[in-house]
């Protein structure tokens, strides 16, 4: 009994954190219609800030009751505000991908900014409130600090009932979603709700992270991540229903609790951290989706498809450029170089899938990871045998996960896949792995043809995306890519013209899975062994972001969103200190160039018919989308670049 | 599992045997608001068989339902002899049924003659048919009038070709059935013409046409039979003659074209 009453007690707080952050998330999307995704990062950035006040050694040693009014009434709400003004305001109206780029661009840039802060290699303690004090009920111990959790989560759960029922302010933050239009010229004012509603919920997100982090463990990544846990939760109030959201959190919270007490070993007990986001996945699949309806997650007007002869010659250029770089890099350039070309082939996963056929991902890296464990295992981890178990074992699983999300677009696709990616983190990947250990694996022997030194591998990545993106072109120009780009512009339309559009739908999602299984092996290839961190769901989301902002309907954007990210060790030394941090540059990436739904490839396509047109040549622009071009520029400079630096050191 | 038996049954119910298309007591509703109460009809091969009414007088709710997109509340479909209640909607264009949308569904970032040859080549991968689909998209392009645009994207066209390119779409599946929504609005009269000579020499070779249409003159002079939905339920059905001095229809008429005009 005593047992059942102190995990009911730590089960309730949970739900209590679950709750307020649920809360946080459905008041901003209550009153601006945009799901956001960096939820979890603010309350993160919330905690570190409270840290850094209230800290005696490393922090400033101000009164935690005062650093406390400070985080949660000044600086959070006035961070909300800051959010709303430069990033959300904009987004009126805006399309839901465009909402999903913008608000995970935000996660990524706080996760970078915290990191700059707060060096993730220093141990902090944020103690609980009254320093863990507290009293016992029987045998139960109960700490203040889980009192405050509770009192708190009540006190504003009936407040925000009150404010949403019973007051003018409320039920306009209610009506602006629906159409600030219609509010304003009733004479509400759409912009100072909008206001309201961020500051609200940036303080309730600071006031999540500051009772969790005690709780767990004050660290950058874990933080953000448990907080993406109060998901679930607002998913289960269906984005809206506050009283639902808050009892959804609470059942989180206890039958997690219930299941870390009386499953001591075996699965039940290893899934306990998962439960909130198989919830979520669950809850996803349960929720009715929206019929077959349109939407897009790239450009409206996307750039033409190279044609077979050109993406052959600038596929030959890119292979023939990338050699000739490759004769006079050192061995860590090669592996930068090959990494690069890994990742693009990530990527090039994203723009058959997302790009093409207008479905988000966020777990191709959880998808490539899996191609790793098999590439590990099959044969003694370096023969050919374990390259066809990758591709295999990433595409059935990526089967397995298209069936039940088939019929999710947008947000909730995000969503799932995300949860996916995160359920792999924590349940797969140290499993397999083992905390702190890692998996050899091996650079597979191809009977007279070079592939184990690092130019060679090298080599061997690029030939692997060219290859694949001389396919992925050639498919988009099939009849099948046809029916692709047709089931993402209408579904409805094609399954009345005979299309089966989910079985499409699997096929892609499964033959962009594969791909992401064999840029596991070359990833494992690289650095020869792959570890629990090698593949993590927020480096995921950072291939997606990056395919946005590269340009996710082009090859060429595909190739320079990966080599932006992959070269970043080489060009890092000369940027001035702040932005250090390949998180943030890409998040900022993401909120700036990434609103471009066409991103930089497209830019450059645009140039190129333009220079095609002034120069005389045929006016239509036939191979506009350039293939690889100028990633072979970008490449061939960034990695001479590397070669001086290296060379300089 | 049920479809087989459904079938053998089917053959009781059907009211029209001769009919390609044929509902059977279709009611929908949303929530607490009936969009379409108890509604039988039936279209013919050969004919042109119109389906007229106010605006939300469940016109495109019906269409929803015969294509499989709505589930109704209530109600039987079948395609000729076969019951298709319960197929998904692709199953069912498969039998020899297309549509146009009302609200354009166009596959807006390929161009005109792509989203004819799309078509041609779904079509091609699931019927015996071998013509190869390029033919059929140039054949099909020709026959409604898109030659002038075909290089041209869908969504950087003018509404009324837009439908053009729908109704080429659905013709290029070589539909035995073909169910018209509203695809003569925005069309001038000289296209509009054009569309009703299309329509009558298609009902030539046998296709049955459903068709939803605003243009009074059109329907009366393309029509064989009348359907007249208003506020979801069947009030006349008969021939364009008889249609047109149904004291039911006109007053339905009278009371929501003011409204319509607009």
């Amino acid at each position: 009994m005593e047992i059942f009453l102190s995990y009911t007690v730590v089960g309730i707080v949970a739900g209590c954190v679950y709750a307020l952050i649920a809360t946080g998330l459905v008041v901003t999307y209550n009153t601006t219609g945009i799901f956001n995704f960096a939820h979890g990062a603010i309350a993160m950035v919330g905690a570190y800030t409270y840290w850094q006040f209230q800290d005696d050694f490393q922090g400033w040693g101000i009164n935690p009751v005062i650093s406390l009014i400070l985080v949660l009434f000044v600086l959070a709400p006035l961070f909300g505000l800051i959010v709303e003004r430069v990033l959300m305001r904009p987004l009126q109206g805006a399309s839901v991908d465009l909402t999903l780029v913008v608000t995970l661009g935000l996660l990524l840039f706080l996760v970078g900014v915290a990191q700059i802060a707060w060096d993730p290699n220093v141990t902090r303690n944020l103690p609980s409130f009254f320093n863990g004090a507290g009293f016992n009920i029987g045998y139960v111990q109960v700490s203040y600090h889980e009192v405050v959790a509770v009192v708190a989560t009540v006190a504003i759960a009936i407040s925000l009932r009150i404010l949403f029922n019973n007051t003018r302010t409320g039920i306009a933050m209610r009506a602006v979603v629906d159409n600030p239009d219609l509010l304003a010229m009733a004479g509400g004012r759409p912009v100072r709700v909008q206001q309201l509603a961020w500051a609200l919920s940036c303080s309730l997100a600071a006031l999540a992270g500051i009772l969790l982090a005690p709780i767990n463990r004050l660290d950058i990544l874990l933080l953000t991540l448990l907080v993406v846990d109060g998901y679930a939760a607002a998913i289960i109030g269906r984005l809206r229903n506050l009283p639902l959201a808050v009892g959804g959190a609470m059942a989180i919270g206890l039958g997690q609790n219930y299941l870390n007490g009386y499953a001591h070993s075996g699965f039940l007990n290893r899934i306990q951290f998962t439960i909130p986001m198989i919830v979520l996945f669950i809850m996803l699949i349960l929720l009715p989706q929206d019929r077959l309806k349109t939407a897009s997650f790239s450009g409206a007007v996307a750039p033409r498809v190279a044609g077979l002869k050109s993406s052959l010659i600038w596929g030959a250029v890119l292979i023939v450029g990338t050699y000739l770089v490759s004769l006079s890099l050192s061995d860590i350039n090669l592996r930068t170089g090959a990494s690069g070309f890994a990742l693009a082939l990530v990527l090039l996963s994203l723009l058959l899938l997302t790009g093409y056929g207008g479905m988000v991902s966020i777990c191709q890296m959880s998808m490539a990871g899996l191609g790793a464990i098999a590439m590990g295992h099959v044969a003694s981890g370096g023969s050919l045998l374990g390259v066809l178990a990758a591709i295999g074992l990433s595409g059935a699983v990526g089967a397995l996960l298209a069936l039940p999300t088939l019929k999710m677009r947008g947000l909730y696709l995000a969503l799932a896949t995300f949860a996916f990616a995160t359920v792999m983190d924590q349940a797969v990947f140290t499993q397999v792995f083992g905390t702190g250990g890692n998996l050899a694996i091996g650079r597979p022997h191809i009977p007279g043809i070079p592939t184990q030194s690092d130019q060679a591998w090298m080599m061997v990545c690029c030939i692997v995306f060219t290859a694949a993106a001389v396919a992925v072109l050639a498919v988009r120009r099939s009849s099948f890519g046809r029916k692709l780009v047709a089931v993402n512009d209408s579904p409805a339309a094609c399954a009345t013209l005979g299309v089966n559009v989910n079985y499409t739908k699997l096929i892609v999602f499964t033959s962009s899975a594969m791909m992401c299984g064999l840029a596991g092996v070359l990833i494992g290839g690289v650095t020869k062994q792959v570890d629990a961190l090698t593949f993590p769901a927020l480096l995921s989301l950072v291939a997606l972001l990056l395919a946005r902002v590269g340009g996710i309907n082009t090859a060429t954007g595909v190739l320079l969103g990966a080599f932006t990210f992959a070269l970043f060790p080489v060009f890092v030394p000369h940027l001035p200190h702040i932005l250090h941090n390949q998180f943030l540059l890409t998040g900022i990436a993401a909120v700036s160039v990434g609103r471009d739904p066409n991103g930089i490839g497209g830019r450059i396509a645009e140039g190129a018919a333009y220079l095609r047109k002034a120069f005389g040549m045929e006016a239509k622009p036939q191979f506009v989308a350039t293939g690889p071009v100028a990633g072979t520029a970008a490449a061939v400079f960034l990695e001479e670049e590397a070669n001086l630096v290296s060379a300089g050191r | 599992m049920s479809a087989p038996a459904a079938e053998k049954t089917g053959s009781t119910v059907r009211r029209d045997p001769h009919a390609a298309l044929e509902i059977i007591d279709v009611s929908v509703k949303f929530g607490g608001i009936t969009a379409v109460s108890d509604v039988s009809l039936s279209a013919r091969r050969g004919q042109i068989t119109g389906l007229i009414g106010p605006n939300g007088a469940g016109k495109t709710t019906t269409f929803n339902v015969i294509t499989g997109l709505q589930e109704p509340t209530n109600g039987r479909v079948f395609i000729g002899e076969r019951e298709v209640s319960h197929l998904p909607p692709y199953r069912r264009s498969r039998l020899g049924m297309a549509r146009t949308f009302q609200r354009l569904e166009v596959f807006g970032s390929l161009s005109v003659y792509e989203n004819v040859l799309a078509a041609a080549e779904f079509h091609h991968s699931w019927s015996d048919d071998a013509t190869p689909p390029r033919l059929v998209a140039n054949e099909i392009v020709e026959r409604v009038g898109l030659s002038t645009v075909s290089e041209e994207r869908v969504d950087a066209l003018p509404t009324g070709i837009a439908r053009l390119v729908e109704l080429g779409r659905a013709l290029a599946t070589r539909p035995d059935l073909l169910l018209l929504d509203e695809v003569g609005s925005g069309l001038n009269h000289e296209e509009t013409a054009a569309l009703g000579d299309l329509m009558i020499e298609l009902t030539r070779d046998g296709t049955a046409i459903l068709l939803v249409e605003h243009d009074v003159e059109l329907v009366m002079r393309v029509c064989d039979r009348i359907f007249v939905l208003d506020f979801g339920r069947l009030i006349a059905n008969g021939t364009p003659e008889q249609i047109q001095k149904d004291p039911a229809v006109q007053a339905a008429y009278l009371g929501a074209d003011t409204e319509e005009q607009k």
